[in-house]
């Protein structure tokens, strides 16, 4: 009835992990965060006329949680705590970070923000599949553009039908 | 003999043809997602709020009940033959799964897997039938400090129970929390951290936050840690289903599993991954085969399997009767409700029995049309994961940015998704659980109201949040629920 079975059967990962990140940064970020939500929630009365509480209390209350939770994780870091990447089912939590894959991903949900309004979904959704396409290691992208154009414009024409707001067509040309 | 009646006037609902073809979507596109990598319940049912404007709510719910429960039988079929089990709640299917379809013996592993489903979906959804009118009776006597003391304890075995460790856990509680105060203060009007940008004065909405963790932070996730080398599926043509012997092996393991998974579904926080390893680890105890387990028991496909469907009924006891979400995909079930202006609760089963009885009533029949869909056509499920995954995750993407985009055309929407985005990302590689955030998104507001009106009945004594015997009770149990793995540590180090 030994659990160490277990663990061997499970997921593939090498018993050997690399180095153990040391991420300060995470906790400090929340502190920072922590410390921009008290703020707010001090410039918030605490409390209002008839009830004890006011529109503050919770504020402050979620504030002061990160600020103190961020303390621990520094805490926490220094003291060699342990952070594994979690396996996913195409992932594998134990390799090095491929950067320009991760990039490129990380462009294709950025693009919608600039070319969402000004030239429409269907377009930016195919771009943004091409360069995921991509990202995934697929070499012919005249033919993602092909799939994405097909399935943005599906998608535009059936959500559209479902009641979904989701501007012209191409705006550029009005249609 | 009401609930009978109700549950007759559920299943007049639920077999109205639309409703029958509803459920029929749900299931199919449960089981295709159960299936597909990077893409599950929660965020498919997100991803489909927009058709709750056109869609009437007890049809759009049929729909989304098909999709949770196809998603348990879908989940399964890749872990047996291919080792990679989508959510957490079917890792221990692939424990011995996988080896038996090693074996040669895949077809029996589906087959248990699916007939263990059925039988526990249907047993669930009969316990769900009759516990959820008796809860909900309680509920009524429930006033806002018995409601804050149980979302005090839900967020306190959440954020416990779930991640690798409580610290991780609680930021993301907290995470979630904080986001749920951006925006208008639903009792004053105040607008709140939305620094003088109207955009934000509606307040960030579950389905954008959801949408970008689960689907843009698994997307840069993958991406960026690729296993190229695919995986090889297990054969099944030929084979033979379940013998006798697997049988009388597997009718055991289903109900223990059933009995297992509901109570845990209903808890905040234990989810599907907690059920279904406690109903392994009971399963590999109680077996008189010891010695396969780990080689392809079927046991250990029948318990967890079984564990893992009752659990997804568990979870609607304490949605429906509390409107209390304990897992992810609860929580969009929630933001649906409210779409429709709905809150459930106790009231919704007297004002909306058509609803609530209708969506019960769909769940038998839609474990049996996912049963008819799995078993038989397993063989044209598996065909779905040919889809390359470069095109796959692409399209994944595609429809996440419809979804933030029709919600309300907002460039802010999209900015807020890439930078969620990566906050799920950064909580992948560093291992923080990503449930809790939309718990606490979408809890804490309520959280926020009840006790902000408990206080206000008490005239700010805070001594009224633990002024009824059940939050005394809860909220004893919330600070034990923290307090206690803290004190055993230092009881043991001193010891």
């Amino acid at each position: 009835m030994s659990t160490d079975e277990r663990n061997t059967t499970e997921g593939g990962s090498p018993a050997a992990a690399p180095a153990s990140p040391k991420p300060y940064w995470i906790g400090i970020g929340l502190m920072v965060m922590g410390a921009v939500w008290l703020y707010a929630g001090f410039g918030l009365p605490q409390g209002a006329r008839y009830a004890a509480v006011g529109p503050g209390l919770f504020v402050t209350v979620a504030g002061a949680g990160l600020l103190v939770l961020g303390a621990i994780l520094v805490l926490q870091i220094s003291r060699g705590e342990t952070f594994e990447a979690q396996d996913a089912e195409d992932a594998d939590g134990s390799t090095k970070m491929d950067k320009r894959a991760f990039l490129t991903a990380l462009v294709a949900v950025a693009l919608p923000i600039g070319t969402m309004g000004p030239l429409g979904m269907p377009f930016t959704a195919t771009l943004s599949f091409v360069l995921v396409a991509n990202a995934f290691g697929s070499r012919r992208w005249w033919l993602d553009l092909v799939y994405g154009l097909i399935l943005a414009c599906a998608a535009w024409f059936l959500f559209k039908q479902l009641g979904l707001q989701l501007g012209r067509f191409f705006p550029p040309l009005g249609v | 003999m009401e609930t009978f009646e109700l549950l007759l006037h559920g299943f007049s609902v639920a077999l109205q043809p639309t409703n029958l073809m509803w459920a029929l979507v749900g299931s199919v596109l449960g089981t295709a997602i159960g299936i597909l990598p990077g893409i599950g319940p929660a965020l498919t049912i997100a991803l489909l709020l927009p058709v709750t404007t056109a869609l009437a709510p007890t049809s759009a719910f049929i729909m989304f009940a098909g999709i949770l429960y196809g998603a348990m039988y879908g989940g399964s079929t890749t872990s047996i033959l291919l080792n990679t089990p989508g959510e957490a709640g079917s890792m221990m299917t692939a424990l011995e799964g996988n080896k038996m379809a090693r074996a040669g013996r895949g077809a029996a592993a589906l087959a248990t897997a699916a007939i263990g489903s059925f039988v526990a979906g249907t047993i669930a959804t009969l316990a769900l039938t009759f516990a959820a009118p008796a809860v909900a009776e309680l509920a009524f006597y429930f006033k806002p400090t018995d409601y804050f003391a149980i979302t005090a304890l839900a967020f306190c075995s959440v954020a416990v129970v779930m991640g690798t460790s409580r610290t991780r856990g609680f930021v993301s509680l907290f995470l979630g929390i904080a986001i749920g105060v951006i925006g208008i203060d639903s009792m004053t009007g105040q607008p709140r951290l939305t620094f003088g940008n109207m955009q934000l004065l509606r307040g960030i909405a579950l389905t954008v936050v959801l949408v970008s963790l689960f689907a843009v932070g698994e997307i840069l996730y993958v991406a960026s840690r690729y296993r190229t080398t695919p995986g090889v599926m297990a054969p099944i043509k030929g084979q033979l289903w379940m013998t006798k012997q697997d049988f009388a092996r597997s009718w055991k393991p289903w109900l223990r599993g059933t009995a297992i998974g509901f109570p845990m579904g209903a808890l905040p926080g234990s989810g599907s991954e907690i059920p279904t390893m406690l109903s392994y680890t009971l399963e590999r105890k109680l077996t008189k085969h010891p010695e396969e387990f780990g080689k392809g028991a079927i046991e250990g496909v029948a318990g967890p399997e079984a564990a893992n469907n009752a659990a997804a009924a568990g979870i609607l006891v304490p949605l429906l009767t509390l409107g209390l979400p304990t897992s992810a995909t609860a929580a969009v079930l929630l933001a649906a409700f409210q779409n429709y202006g709905l809150q459930p609760g106790p009231f919704l089963f007297t004002s909306n029995p058509a609803l609530i009885w209708g969506l019960i009533a769909s769940l038998y029949v839609g474990n049996v049309m996912l049963l008819v869909l799995n078993l038989p056509l397993v063989g044209i499920w598996v065909q779905l994961l040919r889809i390359p995954r470069p095109q796959l995750y692409a399209g994944i993407l595609v429809f996440a940015m419809i979804g933030v985009w029709g919600l309300a055309g907002s460039w802010m929407d999209l900015t807020i998704m890439l930078v969620v985005g990566l906050a799920g990302y950064v909580m992948r590689v560093y291992d923080f659980p990503i449930a809790p955030v939309l718990i606490g998104l979408i809890l804490g507001p309520m959280a926020e109201t009840q006790l902000r009106t408990a206080l206000a009945a008490g005239q700010g004594n805070p001594m009224v949040l633990v002024s009824t015997p059940l939050s005394a009770v809860l909220i004893t149990l919330a600070v034990l629920l923290l307090a206690l793995p803290i004190l055993l540590k230092r009881l043991r180090a001193n010891a």
